[in-house]
């Protein structure tokens, strides 16, 4: 279904990304680890075509989507949703609005400037808005809204572009431990529930283990692991953030219960 | 403590005249800095005096003859103001209509050259450097050169001074405005651009929505000084309340009457603008919300 | 139950939006209509002389030299631009026009050529055309053109013949018969004809043997340059030098009345309401005035020039920077003026060592950007009291036939800003740093 085929991005002399190759049969749940600078968002970036290749292939069902131009590259973009970890919404439009720009692709620039939204994607924005648990929100701005509920409104905005593929980079980056599970929970259902293939660059790694069905590990550009939650062992860990003895994933974590086992409050 | 100030006599002996040196050498700049520029000052003035038709102590002594004989004209015939106040407000309107026609037009065409030229949110990189030319020539070409060429192929009246006007304005607002697009957040453009949105949608959808309310503050600040340019220009053959004012100004028309009352006209004109605009101002960048 | 309210809400909302996104755009158009219609721009474009655009754009870059036959006494001329101060010596031509006892053969562009006999019969075969005939009689101009015949790039009238094509101009009249050829350039911008240095290249007047015999080279060409009296370049750059001097005197003047003056316009620098309110007024209305009127009631009084010009720049700035330095005051940090004061300062120390140095960045930046701005307003003041580049701008337009010499004001206009624009920015960065 999806195949990466020696990808290279380089800035300068650097590469960020270094001949980067691996293969996705089936639609799944994937995490991308390593540490700072690794390479994870310049591939996420590649994928959906903000940042351009230096070189190699990545094919989705066949078809070179690093090699589409203009309108063609813009209509796989609206096929593979991305979130940010600092969500990128427009802070001084509603909530819906916001979710409603998921579907710009499909319509002509004049006609969006005029707001001429169908009345159906309105109300399929607020259904979306509704699922993910943010439907009071709806009318509010979207900068007076907390980390977590904004980026579920940066989901629902993905989920309004009824994408192949969504991209998460660092969704729950700059979320605390409560809204991070929520955020992580959304995707899984997302993948769960709609089929939807999902890639997420995560930093912890537990959360990588609980959530992913398969993870691939980073390190100077480069994949240097490639398997199932379960093969991530402690120190098959150590090797991808380069770290030594000292290392330990509680520091990392972010998930509640690896904190304290006490339930999360509903 | 007369410890700690001996040692530091001892020790630092070459700071403190290196710091000593510092303190004269800047005071010495900065005397002859002024020196020159009180020389410039004086001499460019001795040259303006000279060159002038009249010297400027006998200027000084007449300097309220034309007034007076414009205000004594006005007086006796005081009864016709409101009627000449209402014979010109047609032309002040053409005159305003000169200045926010091109405000608007600058203002769109600005707005759309400096996202062009503005790293970030250009479409093209290549076209950065060809549009930030193109507007600092348009803000360097003074409104007077354009104005005259069409009036030379259009004939006299508004338009000329529209376009030129205008010209000058896009350059001018282009610059301001993509100064206020290098702090504009990029995260929402690129949130779009992930979406697959085109160009104009993300201008229009996650930028234009940050810069507004500072476009809409320069704006303004650019139609309080388009409405000067465009009294001005009228006055070069341009229409609007400067072609009247020149007519009704020179010599021996007997119409100082008239000149009065465009006086006044256009005095209140500039200053409500002014006020207005400064509230308007203050609103949009302190007020923010309510 | 909330659901609903939520979606009529936002449906609400939504309409709303769409009102404002449809109005916003609907408002810009309306009024660009109006002023369409009521500075009446329909018949303006109808009454407009697209002729003139092109007379204006073709004469910016070239121009044309002109070789004449006097139809009287059948004497032969040639001048660059028909002008007198262009014109070639008696009985000398450019090499293209040649005269001999077959009479006149002159060479236009794009391999054209026309023949004037001795007698005053011109010949021009028009490639693409055929050949046309004309002669001057006392009656009249005999062609083997006919009205009906004649092409839409031919005017004809009884007394009167003239052809414009490709290869340039040719006007036949009982009077006189001209022919002009056109030439991609500014003519004769370094030497007139009379200058024994037209012609000679660079090298040649650097390196080569004496060319006058009374002068030096170097010291004979630059003051030929100089003096050329065809383009002035000793005016022009006199002009230039009284631009930026109107604009220098203007902006500094104001600065230096308006600074103390905003001392007693602020708040908590003069405790008395009424002179500060008094003073805001004043600022006012220097302001409301505006340059234009202050320089047509300073020149009634001073004259036309450029101390007009300054003063009238001068006025008004100096209600602007009042405005603003008294803000600017109003503004500053008191907490580094009562640390002046604690060390038991007088008020002009406390004002020069606690105020002035907060209020010199915004002082200096808003002057310098003052300076280039008002480069800008002297060539109009220029153009209105007489001096300046602004005057010889206006006095090339208005005679509407040297558009060559405008577009060489024009250039010289634009990179004076530039360079005004490039100073002012430098100097700010440089002082704001630096101080
Ligand atoms: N626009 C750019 N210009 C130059 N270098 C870049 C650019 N973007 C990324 N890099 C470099 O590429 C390398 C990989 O960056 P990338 O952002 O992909 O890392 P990352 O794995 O996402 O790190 P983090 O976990 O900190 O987000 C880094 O060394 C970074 O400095
Ligand atoms: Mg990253």
């Amino acid at each position: 279904m999806l195949n990466v085929r020696h990808v290279t991005r380089l800035f300068g002399q650097k590469a960020a990304v270094d001949n980067v190759s691996f293969d996705v049969d089936r639609s799944m749940m994937i995490g991308i680890i390593g540490r700072s600078g690794a390479g994870k968002s310049t591939f996420l970036r590649m994928l959906n075509r903000l940042t351009d290749a230096t070189s190699g292939e990545i094919l989705f069902e066949g078809r070179d989507v690093l090699s589409l131009r203009g309108k063609d590259k813009r209509a796989w973009q609206s096929d593979c949703a991305m979130v940010f970890q600092q969500f990128n919404l427009v802070p001084r439009m509603d909530v819906v609005s916001n979710v409603l720009h998921g579907t710009l692709n499909r319509h002509s620039a004049l006609r969006t400037a005029l707001n001429l939204f169908p009345r159906d994607d309105i109300e399929r924005a607020m259904d979306i808005l509704d699922r993910l648990g943010v439907g009071e929100q709806a009318p509010k701005r979207a900068e007076a809204l907390s980390g977590g509920q904004q980026q579920r409104v940066a989901i629902a905005r993905a989920l309004m572009q009824d994408p192949r593929v969504i991209l998460a980079d660092e969704p729950i980056a700059s979320l605390d431990p409560m809204n991070a599970q929520i955020v992580m929970d959304t995707l899984r259902r997302i993948h769960d529930e709609d089929g939807r293939m999902v890639i997420a660059n995560l930093h912890t790694l537990d959360t990588a283990r609980r959530y992913c069905d398969r993870v691939i590990g980073m390190r100077d550009g480069r994949i240097v692991f490639d398997g199932t939650p379960e093969q991530l062992t402690t120190g098959v860990a150590r090797d991808i953030y380069g770290a030594d003895e000292g290392f330990s994933e509680a520091a990392t974590s972010t998930a509640i219960d690896t904190i304290s086992d006490a339930p999360i409050p509903a | 403590m007369s410890d700690t100030a001996l040692g530091h006599h001892t020790g630092g002996g070459t700071t403190r005249d290196a710091y000593f040196e510092m303190v004269r050498r800047k005071r010495l700049y900065g005397g002859l800095t002024i020196l020159v520029f009180v020389v410039l000052l004086v001499s460019g003035f001795v040259l303006a005096d000279g060159r002038n038709a009249g010297g400027f102590w006998n200027g000084l002594s007449q300097l309220g003859d034309f007034p007076a004989t414009v205000v004594a004209e006005a007086w006796e015939s005081r009864a016709d103001m409101p009627a000449h106040l209402v014979t010109y407000f047609p032309a002040l309107i053409d005159t305003i209509n000169i200045a926010a026609a091109s405000t608007l037009i600058g203002v769109l065409i600005g707005g759309l050259l400096s996202m062009l030229s503005t790293r970030g949110l250009a479409p093209v990189p290549w076209l950065i450097p060809i549009c930030r030319r193109i507007m600092d020539i348009m803000r360097a070409l003074p409104e007077i050169v354009l104005a005259l060429a069409f009036i030379f192929i259009l004939g006299g009246g508004p338009v000329p001074a529209m376009i030129a006007i205008a010209f000058h304005t896009c350059g001018a607002l282009g610059k301001l405005f993509s100064e206020v697009n290098e702090n504009a957040d990029l995260k929402p453009v690129e949130g779009l651009a992930s979406v697959g949105a085109s160009w104009p949608q993300r201008m229009w959808l996650a930028v234009v929505p940050q810069v507004a309310p500072n476009y809409l503050s320069y704006a303004l600040l650019r139609f309080e000084i388009n409405i000067r340019a465009s009294a001005i220009l009228g006055f070069v053959g341009a229409g609007g309340i400067g072609y009247e004012l020149k007519n009704t100004i020179s010599w021996g028309q007997g119409k100082f009457d008239e000149a009065a009352a465009i006086f006044i006209l256009l005095f209140l004109a500039i200053v409500i603008v002014d006020n207005l605009s400064d509230l308007a101002r203050n609103r949009l960048t302190h007020g923010g919300k309510k | 139950m909330t659901d609903a309210v939520m979606q009529s809400e936002i449906h609400v909302l939504f309409r709303r939006k769409r009102i404002m996104a449809l109005a916003l755009p609907f408002m810009v158009l309306a009024y660009l209509a109006y002023v369409v219609w009521t500075f009446d721009v329909v018949g303006l474009m109808q009454r407009a002389e697209p002729g003139r655009a092109q007379t204006l754009l073709a004469d910016s870059y070239s121009y044309k030299t002109h070789i004449t036959r006097s139809n009287r006494t059948g004497d032969w001329d040639a001048a660059i631009e028909g002008e007198r101060k262009g014109k070639y010596d008696e009985g000398v031509f450019p090499a293209w026009a040649v005269l001999n006892d077959t009479g006149m053969t002159i060479a236009l562009n794009h391999g054209h050529e026309v023949t004037v006999s001795p007698e005053g019969e011109m010949r021009y075969d028009v490639p693409g055309f055929g050949l046309i005939t004309a002669l001057p009689t006392r009656r009249g101009i005999e062609t083997n053109l006919t009205p009906e015949t004649a092409p839409d790039w031919v005017n004809m009238s009884n007394t009167r013949l003239s052809i414009t094509t490709r290869g340039g101009r040719v006007n036949v009249t009982k009077s006189k018969t001209e022919v002009f050829r056109y030439f991609t350039g500014w003519e004769l911008f370094f030497f007139t004809l009379d200058s024994p240095y037209h012609g000679h290249s660079v090298t040649e007047i650097l390196f080569g043997d004496q060319i006058d015999p009374t002068r030096g080279n170097v010291a004979g060409a630059l003051h030929d340059f100089w003096m050329n009296p065809m383009w002035h370049h000793h005016q022009v750059a006199w002009a230039m030098f009284e631009t930026i001097l109107m604009a220098f005197l203007g902006t500094m003047g104001a600065g230096l009345i308006a600074l103390p003056l905003a001392f007693f316009a602020a708040r908590g620098f003069n405790p008395l309401r009424s002179t500060r309110f008094a003073l805001r007024r004043v600022f006012d209305f220097l302001r409301g005035v505006d340059g234009l009127i202050w320089t047509i009631l300073l020149s009634r009084a001073f004259g036309p020039g450029p101390l007009t010009g300054s003063l009238a720049i001068m006025l008004t700035d100096t209600g602007t920077f009042g405005k603003l330095f008294s803000e600017a005051l109003e503004n500053t940090d008191k907490k580094q003026i009562e640390g002046i004061q604690s060390t038991g300062a007088n008020r002009l120390q406390r004002y020069r060592f606690g105020v002035l140095p907060q209020l010199m960045p915004v002082l200096l930046s808003q002057i310098l950007y003052y300076l280039e701005s008002n480069t800008r307003s002297a060539t109009i003041i220029g153009a209105i009291t007489g001096g300046g580049i602004g005057l010889l701008l206006t006095q090339a337009m208005i005679t509407h036939k040297d558009w060559e010499e405008v577009t060489y004001y024009i250039i010289l206009v634009v990179l004076m800003v530039m360079m005004m624009d490039w100073l002012s920015g430098w100097l700010r960065r440089k002082l704001i740093k630096g101080g």
